[in-house]
Order: C-alpha cells, then structure tokens, then sequence
C-alpha cells in the first residue's frame, strides 16, 4: 500500500490528474480509446470471419493487420500503466480492476493461439480452418467484450475515484 | 461562425423541413421507380431515403437547443414542445430504421444484380410510415410558434397579452395593476428604460410575467402562491420519461456506454479493414471481398446511435449548448455520405484483387479514417472541451 501511495503522489502521478492540460488525462484517455478501437476493431473482423462472416473475404491477407493489432495493444499497455499508477490505490483495491486484467490476459493467449493455429498454419492459403478455430473465435470476442465491460465499469463499481469522469 | 452555426435554434430552423421534404420527394421518386420499374430511380430513391435519415439525426438533436432558447416565453406552450418532442422521437426512430434497410438493400444490390424480393415492401412500409409519422411531428412542431424570430412590435403586444391573461389566472385586474405609473420603480430592477420595452422582455421570454406581478402584488401569501406555481413540474411525455429511465436507473448509463464502445470498435473494424485496403495495405484482397464487412461497420454505427440517443434523451442540457458535439454530428453526418460513396459508386467496385485503387476511392477512404477518428476525438473530449458532465 506504502508503494502505491507513493505511485500515486509522484509528480507524474500529479500532473496527470491535477494539471488540467488536455495532453495529461484526457490525451493519454483519447490514446487509450483509441488503441481499444484499432485493437479490438481488428479482433473482431478476425473472429467474425473466423466464424464464418464475410465468407468472400480470404483470412491470409488480413493477417497483415497482426503487427497494427499489437501496436495498438502496446499504447493500450503504456496508456494504461499510465493511468493505473495517477490512481493506483483506487484502481489495485477495486476487485473489478483484476477482472478487467484476467479478460485481457485470456484473450492475449487466445490471440496467440489463433495466430499461431489459424494464420501460421499451412492450410491458410487453401481457406480451411483448424477445428478448434471457432471455439477459439468465441472464447477471445467474449474476452475483448468483458474486458471492455470491465474497463467501462471501473467509474462505476468498487472505490471510484474522482479520476474516473463518466 | 461556429458560434452563429451551432445555434440549435437557428439550425433546427433551417432543418426541420428536410425530413419531411425530403422523404416525401423519396417516397415519390421509389413509387414511380417501383411502377416503371425503373432500376436506376429505385436505387436513386434508397439513397435519399438513407441520406434524409441521417441529416434527421441533426434535425432531431438540434429540437432541445431549440427548446431550451424558446421555453419560458409566456407564448409558448410547454404542452405543446413536449407533444411535437413525443411526436418527433417515434417519427426519428422509424426513420432511422427505414434509413438502414435502405442502406441494406443497397448493399445486397451489389452482390445479388437485382433488389432483394422481400426489402421493397419493408422500405416501402416504413417509409410510408415515417413520412406520416413525421408530418404529424411538423405539424404539431409548427404549433409552437417562432418567437425568436419575431420583431420588437410583435414582442410588446404578446408581452401585453401574456401579461393580462396571467393577471387573470390569479383573479387580477390587469388595467388596475397598472394603474398611474405603477411599473415605473420596477423598471430598473428588470434593467430597462421604459414600460413598453419591460413588455417586450415579457414577450421575448425574457423576463417571466410571474416575476413582475410578484413585485406588483403586495402580500406574501401572494407570493408564495406563485412560487409553488413556478416549481409546479412540467407537462410530461414519452421522451422525458425515456430521459429519466436514462438518467434516473444506475445501472442503464453504464450499459449504454459499454455498448457504444463495443460499437464504435465494430465500426473501426470497416473503417481500418476497408478504407487501409482502397489505400493499398492487402492489395491481394478486391473490392467486393473487403466490402461484404461493411454492415458490420453499420450495425456498429446502429448500436452507437441508439445508445447515443439514449444518453441525449437523457440529459440534453450537456449536449444542447456543447461546441464539441455540435462538431461530433457534423462528422457524423460526413460520416454516412462517405458509406454512401463506397455503397453506391461504381469506381471502387472495378477494384480487383492486386490492383491500385483510383484517386477519388484513395481520398474517400483517407477522409472515412479522418471522420472516424474526429467523431471518436469529439466524443471523447466531450467533458474536457465541452462542458458535458
């Protein structure tokens, strides 16, 4: 608790909460809006056309949008250090928080899963799928969602702080 | 500029005929398409069906900055602004649904060379229905009278009306009241110079009769009277009752703005897969492959817009007078007539897998990606920029 009060009293800490300045909360926000958009954006065209969506679109090609997906979950990562340390015991106390990285860290390994069992695999070029790429598709849209849910949630459950505008 | 144009007043002036207007001339237009059997009209008739839907987004959303600059004047009846409101939010919604099965059967025009059997008598009923639902909306919104734009003549003689007729309601003599010059050591209090130009703040709402009659009338009884008159609650209606169901459960507001985000993220899905392909990232993929996600882009802006509904319903007052999503709805609005292009154009459609994309497809696609992002970076900043929250 000691390390997390320091956390959140450094002057970075304080600058990101207090200055005012559209480049503090609001920036890093915007930033980790817009990481969640690209990211699970990406995600979602994926699973879909996993399960079956779009059947005239071949799955190959999509996979040059892998190295964008990761991009945007590395600013999502940097973003939201960012903002886990200006209110790092508000957020470290709240149990939905910890939802929130268990989603997330589910889906990390299912998106590793599907890149390594549906776009690495042979069969790729000729469209087919492994069998267990459906029930991959499913587990990691249902991950993305909850931890959107999650993340939407952290202004409202558990201890709220006056960091979180709704 | 964006002073004068984010007036909601003005602008839900300058709107509010365009729904009406223009679905009519649709429905005519895919009436004789559907008579003569006329392809290319059918398809004109859709696209305007979609494209009058989506300026009625901004007809809609401009009504409560209207209202909120109109309300309070002794001539206009919140009955009626909540009765036009009612009438308005059915007609919206069905024109919004009418707008996507339009857009729908567009879409599915592309891949199956002829309009799908069962779109037309969908459209067809919808349309219809949202073009008498939206009369009816513009005939009771031309009931509340247009006292922004009256002139200073017209202000004193309703001043003068309202006045009476409130002196009235409280069993007053109205030509006692003002009996010698019995306004004249109030006139500073309400900062005017003479008693005609008191009325005329009567009449442009500025000044509410209740307030002169309680320095007129003296006794706190009196008083007191008026001032449980003035916290009496307002006529009510269906979209304040969605408004309050909005704001008023905890857990409603919370859901609205998970689902907008899953929204916007099945939105971002078109707009990086689509418009990165016409900008050459996965040249080896045509066109036509790429455009088969593009009613999961809408289906995405579908959920963003009830949803975002919902929170205006809510509590216009953090919407109505905020700069920052004036300019949200404007990209919005370039927003849908970009969908269109990539629906309607043939151009993007000669894209085959491997080729370049020509110019014009390159520039659409660069400005969906600019929009996108610009209505996300609106909507953000909402609270930080604007004053929402």
């Amino acid at each position: 608790m000691d390390f997390l009060v320091y956390l959140e009293q450094s002057q970075f800490s304080i600058w990101v909460r207090e200055s005012g300045s559209l480049f503090a909360f609001p920036g890093i926000l915007l930033l980790h809006t817009y990481g969640m958009a690209v990211l699970v954006g990406i995600v979602l065209a994926i699973d879909l056309r996993i399960l079956g969506f779009a059947p005239g679109l071949p799955l190959a090609p999509i996979g040059k949008f892998l190295p964008l997906l990761w991009v945007a979950f590395w600013i999502n990562a940097a973003t939201g250090t960012i903002l886990l340390i200006a209110d790092a015991t508000t957020k470290m106390t709240n149990p939905d928080f910890f939802i929130k990285m268990g989603f997330i860290f589910l889906a990390v390994i299912v998106q590793r899963k599907i890149q390594s069992g549906v776009f690495r695999a042979p069969q790729i070029g000729a469209g087919a799928l492994p069998p267990n790429a459906k029930i991959l598709a499913v587990v990691s849209m249902t991950c993305w969602l909850g931890a959107i849910t999650a993340g939407r949630l952290l202004a409202y459950v558990g201890p709220v702080s006056g960091l979180n505008l709704k | 500029m964006v002073e004068l144009l984010s007036n909601s007043s003005h602008l839900h002036v300058l709107l509010n005929h365009v729904p009406t207007i223009g679905f009519g001339l649709a429905l005519a237009m895919f009436l004789v398409a559907l008579a003569r059997n006329n392809d290319g009209l059918k398809r004109t008739g859709l696209a305007l069906f979609f494209v009058v839907a989506t300026v009625a987004i901004a007809t809609y959303v401009t009504g409560n900055g209207a209202e909120s600059v109109i309300k309070g004047r002794p001539d206009v009846s919140q009955t009626a602004i909540r009765a036009h409101e009612d009438a308005a939010l059915l007609a919206f919604t069905f024109m919004e649904v009418t707008g996507f099965f339009a857009w729908l059967a567009l879409w599915q025009w592309r891949r199956v060379p002829r309009l799908a059997g069962w779109n037309v008598p969908v459209v067809l009923i919808l349309a219809v229905a949202s073009f008498l639902l939206m009369a009816k909306a513009a005939t009771l919104g031309g009931e509340i009278t247009h006292a922004e734009i009256r002139s200073a003549a017209e202000a004193i003689e309703l001043g003068h009306q309202a006045f009476d007729r409130d002196a009235r309601y409280y069993d007053l003599d109205p030509q006692k009241l003002l009996e010698g010059d019995a306004l004249e050591p109030l006139l500073p209090d309400f900062k005017v110079q003479k008693a005609q130009d008191l009325f005329e703040a009567i009449g442009y709402g500025k000044v509410a009769t209740r307030r002169v009659l309680a320095r007129l009338v003296p006794g706190q009884a009196f008083r007191e009277k008026l001032a449980s008159d003035a916290a009496a609650v307002e006529p009510s209606g269906t979209a304040r009752a969605i408004g309050l169901f909005v704001s008023g459960q905890t857990w409603v507001w919370p859901t609205c703005e998970t689902l907008h985000f899953v929204g916007l993220c099945m939105l971002f899905t078109v707009v990086l897969i689509v418009d990165l392909r016409m900008l050459g990232m996965i040249k080896s993929v045509s066109f036509e492959a790429v455009y088969q996600l593009l009613p999961i882009g809408m289906l995405g802006f579908g959920i963003n817009l009830v949803t975002g509904m919902l929170f205006f319903i809510g509590v216009p007052g953090q919407y109505v007078h905020n700069g920052t999503f004036f300019f949200k709805i404007v990209f919005v609005l370039l927003g849908g007539l970009n969908v269109l292009y990539f629906t309607l154009d043939d151009e993007p459609w000669a894209v085959k897998a491997g080729q370049d994309a020509p110019l014009t497809a390159k520039i659409a696609a660069a400005s969906a990606i600019f929009v996108w992002v610009a209505v996300l970076f609106c909507g953000h900043m909402l609270p930080f920029i604007g004053n929402a929250f």
